[in-house]
């Protein structure tokens, strides 16, 4: 009898604690989508409206998509979007990259672009990927002020370097693929 | 007083697609969201929030382990935005390189792990799009990209933490300043 009541509380006792911390899982997944998550989607959505209804999207990506046939315009591209004062304006909810890359790939249905470009170009669009973001990044990663205040510029700064390089990259990569 | 109305009914339209745009992200990106972040939290919790802290600043000694390693797993694990939440594991002047790394990381896996990243998977789908019209197997390229992402990634990661050291010398910081958490200065008037 005593055995069971022993194994009894054992396991109440190991069901309690996981529900527990289940529970507080819960609660701090909540509390993490309401305070991070959730902003960040209204932000995105909100910039998105904008983008979408003033067509600065398509107009953006009529001028860049003409570039788009070979490696060195795709570097060019890449250049353009990672001057360090405009990247953080092209970068909200990658809209702009979404509109230009959906632009990008009716070109390469029709053939105008080589597929093997594919990955380089998905760079060249995206050189400016998070750069919008970086300051809230750096706050969930608990930087310190000065941290930001060196990082920002020095991330910045890094993309229009890097930007081209991907490229380089991606072409490389795409070589032979199909 | 056209005009007006035109750009009335252009505002409304703009706020509408907004609108539209956040209940297409938020029902389908929350709820899978909340269950697979509690799923984390809950073995974060199991383990103990320590031994995980612990475990991460031993791991990430190395440039390999910062901005490879790290941004690959906390990408596939913790996903568009909270990835970057990882960063707090590392020390100050190594965390723009990782966050450089990080977000770089959003997109060329889209083809391997869609899940990572589904409000910008245009970003992705939208070009191999144009492979799938061509009716060429879309296999090659997301393997392609997501390899070709690690590399960039890698790079991306080391010559941001250059630039960041170049930077700070320039400047005469030194990397002890940068834990210095400066006093609140009272901001001067802009008026």
């Amino acid at each position: 009898m005593n055995i069971a009541y022993r194994s009894m509380e054992f396991v109440s006792r190991f069901v309690g604690a996981f529900i527990n911390n289940f529970y507080a899982a819960g609660r701090d997944t909540v509390e993490q989508v309401i305070r991070n998550v959730l902003p960040f989607m209204v932000f995105v959505s909100a910039m998105i409206g904008i983008i979408l209804g003033t067509q600065i999207g398509s107009t953006i990506a009529n001028v860049l998509t003409p570039l788009a046939n070979n490696l060195l315009g795709l570097i060019v591209i890449s250049l353009l979007c990672g001057i360090p004062v405009l990247s953080p304006l092209l970068g909200p909810g990658a809209v702009i990259a979404s509109v230009v890359g959906t632009l990008l790939g009716t070109q390469i249905g029709a053939g105008a672009i080589p597929p093997n470009l594919a990955i380089a170009a998905l760079f060249a669009i995206n050189t400016q990927v998070g750069c919008d973001f970086f300051p809230v990044d750096l706050s969930l990663a608990e930087a310190t002020p000065k941290t930001v205040e060196v990082g920002i510029p020095a991330m910045l700064f890094s993309r229009w370097i890097t930007g081209p390089i991907a490229v380089v990259i991606g072409w490389i990569a795409g070589l032979g693929m199909y | 007083m056209d005009a007006l109305v035109r750009f009335v009914e252009g505002f409304f339209a703009l706020i509408q697609t907004g609108a539209d745009t956040f209940v297409g992200i938020a029902t389908g990106i929350i709820p899978t969201l909340l269950v697979l972040m509690t799923l984390v939290n809950l073995i974060v919790r199991l383990i103990g929030p320590e031994r995980v802290e612990r475990t991460a600043e031993k791991l990430t000694g190395n440039v390999f382990a910062r901005y490879l390693v790290l941004p690959v797993i906390s990408v596939i694990v913790l996903m568009n935005p909270l990835a970057t939440t990882m960063g707090r594991f590392l020390k100050e002047e190594h965390k723009p390189g990782f966050i450089d790394a990080t977000e770089s990381f959003f997109h060329p896996p889209l083809g391997l792990f869609p899940h990572i990243n589904p409000a910008e998977i245009f970003v992705y789908m939208g070009i191999a799009i144009g492979i799938q019209t061509l009716g060429l197997s879309l296999a090659p390229m997301a393997v392609r990209a997501f390899l070709a992402g690690l590399v960039v990634i890698l790079v991306r990661g080391i010559i941001t933490e250059r630039i960041m050291a170049l930077m700070m010398a320039r400047r005469g910081i030194t990397v002890d300043s940068l834990y210095e958490v400066a006093e609140e200065q009272p901001r001067a008037a802009m008026f």
